[in-house]
């Protein structure tokens, strides 16, 4: 508990010194505790998700860093690795290849990259895995890229 | 004089039974060849040279040694030989073959940095910041496998219990860093854990996994059994598989069941997958169900009437004999013999198949549960009677050996038994010859293991009542179940090499030739 809280505190000094570093990435801590994080990410470019902000909520388990967080999308996201109800996110580093060495910044990285290199073949939306594996990716896209407009842009007017 | 007189008293009266008559008695039946000398067979059976049976102490001395060999032949350490051995499934041929093969390709693979250009260059400076709590330590504190990542001992030893606590996944712990691949030896354990309590289970993973990767060592199946058996004959083939733990369970090494001698495995696998296949019962509903008329649907018929209905949704209403609509048919008294020829047939075929399965299956399961309480039977007669008899006849222990000799031929024929009714199942049906023997064969055993039940059973009870004085009939008894023991015992042992060969030395051509031998074996005794 005293370890977890420790390391938290520190990451959360170096998120205020990289905020400027990394554009991509706003992580903000909750005020009233520090096992409670949100992060709001920009979608890749060149991808369906370029132009919108994707919002992610963590919950930090009290043996972290040895265990992983809890992450998963507030904003909905149409991805093949991310259940389209629930948020939750198929990512191996969330898991078993989880290390202690991760910090909550790298993984929201993680999460960046996996949304610009989806990996079919462990669907958590299968709808949207099924379109891919088939090979649809024109019709992936413009599913994707629809929610993006729905969800994750400001709404006009 | 006839058959039954020969099986109900020919040995029960006779209580001088020798070796010479017994054998000469049984060789009417199976003439094998026998060239082992009859005082060998149970060694042979029992504990032959061909298993050893490891108790926690041996594995951990097996594994040693095998973990000192590499170690010395590669010039590494310990630990580095134990993740080597581990990788490649605790085979040192295959460690040494890889090595010397590609060493540096071998290294790579499981994580081995050269030691040699350990980190002196990588974290100069006195001071360095750990990779987890991210806090900065003098250099003593902090702790790197090689590859120069530090991290504080503090971080090291909650890394390590959280690998061990997820499981034997800890064998391959790597450099927390996660980019770097750099093995966390068991040296490293032994300098970080944070218990002993962690060290001793990474010692038991470690344990477990020369056991369970080790192509020549299975642990026991024998319930809460914690011995393991390494098998050093080739077996299959002529060889026999069958292993008997100090647990006193016995099974077959190749495929972990029961002890299944005269099968073989692939006979017993698919015995059993039968008995609990459920096309088994669904074969059973076809010989008492038709298919409605309309959806196909199998409908059971469960009352005396021939008005039947069909379930929801279809509801359709029809007859049982001739199937056709209930409402509109008035009588059925008009015979469709080519329909009904044709369903009948299928029906009848379907009852036959299930009624010999079911034959088989009882006498299997009768012979099972049967062995079963002769083995809590074997327990009582140890712990009780055999201290009763020392008391009442007055005898030491080691002379009531005879008894519990008795009990485990009684438990390993029960098992023979048993699996002579699998044996009968598969036995093709147009080997008449064949079937008839078998048949005879297995009757035979079967009364011979019967009367050895029952002598060590009930007639050992007479002879539990203190009279203060020895029992007159105990010498007698005594050679009567030391005889039936050995006949018996011999009997088995040729039913199996002749069931196994299958029955093809058998020196006979019929039942009815055997049948007209019993009663000159009779007239002798
Ligand atoms: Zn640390
Ligand atoms: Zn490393
Ligand atoms: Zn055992
Ligand atoms: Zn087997
Ligand atoms: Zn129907
Ligand atoms: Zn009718």
């Amino acid at each position: 508990m005293q370890a977890s809280r420790a390391r938290l505190f520190k990451e959360y000094k170096e998120v205020q010194r990289e905020k400027i570093a990394d554009p991509d990435i706003q992580l903000v801590c909750d005020d009233s505790n520090i096992f409670k994080w949100t992060a709001l990410i920009k979608g890749p470019s060149e991808t369906p998700y370029e132009g919108g902000i994707f919002q992610l909520a963590f919950a930090v388990p009290e043996q972290y860093p040895l265990q992983p967080p809890q992450v998963r999308f507030l904003t909905k996201i149409f991805h093949p690795n991310v259940h389209f109800k629930t948020g939750e996110i198929c990512l191996d580093i969330l898991k078993n290849a989880w290390s202690p060495a991760w910090t909550l910044q790298s993984v929201c990285r993680a999460i960046i990259a996996l949304m610009a290199h989806p990996e079919p073949d462990s669907p958590l939306n299968c709808d949207s895995g099924n379109l891919l594996r088939s090979g649809d990716i024109r019709g992936y896209q413009s599913m994707a890229r629809m929610y993006t407009r729905l969800a994750a842009m400001p709404k006009k007017g | 004089m006839d058959e039954n007189d020969l099986n109900s008293d020919h040995v029960n009266s006779d209580t001088t039974v020798d070796d010479d008559d017994a054998d000469c008695y049984y060789d009417f039946f199976i003439k094998g060849d026998d060239p082992m000398d009859p005082e060998d067979a149970k060694s042979h059976q029992g504990s032959g040279q061909k298993y050893t049976i490891l108790n926690q102490a041996d594995m951990r001395k097996r594994q040693e040694d095998v973990i000192a060999e590499v170690s010395t032949v590669l010039s590494v350490s310990g630990a580095t030989a134990t993740i080597l051995l581990r990788h490649f499934n605790w085979s040192v041929g295959n460690v040494h073959e890889a090595w010397f093969a590609d060493e540096d390709d071998v290294r790579k693979r499981v994580g081995l940095l050269d030691y040699d250009k350990q980190l002196s260059d990588v974290n100069a400076g006195d001071r360095a910041s750990c990779g987890i709590c991210f806090d900065v330590y003098p250099r003593d504190r902090i702790f790197s496998v090689g590859c120069g990542h530090p991290f504080c001992r503090e971080c090291w030893g909650g890394y390590i219990r959280s690998a061990i606590n997820n499981g034997p996944g800890c064998l391959t712990l790597r450099c927390p860093d996660p980019s770097c691949s750099a093995a966390a030896d068991r040296d490293v354990i032994d300098m970080l854990a944070l218990s002993d309590d962690d060290k001793k289970k990474y010692s038991q993973y470690l344990l477990r996994s020369y056991v369970e990767e080790n192509k020549k060592i299975k642990w026991c199946p024998g319930p809460d059994c914690e011995y393991a058996v390494e098998f050093d004959g080739g077996g299959g083939g002529e060889d026999s598989w069958d292993v008997s733990c100090l647990c006193y369970y016995s099974f077959c090494w190749n495929c972990l069941e029961d002890s299944h001698r005269p099968v073989d495995c692939q006979t017993v696998s698919s015995w059993l997958s039968k008995n609990t296949d459920e096309s088994e019962t669904k074969i059973w509903i076809l010989a008492r169900t038709k298919p409605c008329p309309r959806c196909q649907k199998s409908i059971e018929k469960n009352g005396g009437c021939m008005h039947m209905t069909c379930n929801p949704p279809c509801r359709y209403e029809f007859c049982w004999i001739c199937l056709g609509d209930w409402y509109n048919h008035g009588t059925c008294n008009r015979y469709n013999e080519a329909a009904d020829v044709e369903a009948d047939k299928n029906r009848e075929d379907a009852e036959k198949y299930v009624t010999k399965y079911t034959h088989y299956y009882d006498r299997w399961a009768a012979n099972h549960s049967s062995r079963q309480k002769a083995i809590a039977d074997m327990q009582r007669v140890q712990s009780m009677q055999i201290r009763r008899l020392i008391e009442t006849q007055g005898k030491a222990g080691y002379e009531l050996l005879f008894i519990t000799d008795a009990w485990e031929q009684i438990i390993g024929c029960r098992q023979v038994l048993k699996w002579t009714y699998a044996y009968g199942y598969y036995l093709p049906e147009n080997e008449h010859t064949k079937r008839r023997l078998f048949e005879f064969l297995q009757g035979e055993a079967e009364k011979g293991l019967e009367r050895l039940h029952e002598c060590a059973e009930l007639e050992l009870n007479q002879f539990l009542v203190d009279y203060g004085r020895p029992s007159e009939g105990f010498r007698e008894f005594e050679v009567k179940l030391k005889g039936l023991t050995m006949v018996t015992r011999k009997y088995f042992e040729k039913l199996v090499r002749a069931l196994e060969n299958g029955l093809s030395e058998v020196q006979v051509s019929g039942s009815e030739e055997i049948g007209q031998n019993i009663p000159m074996t009779s007239a002798e005794g």
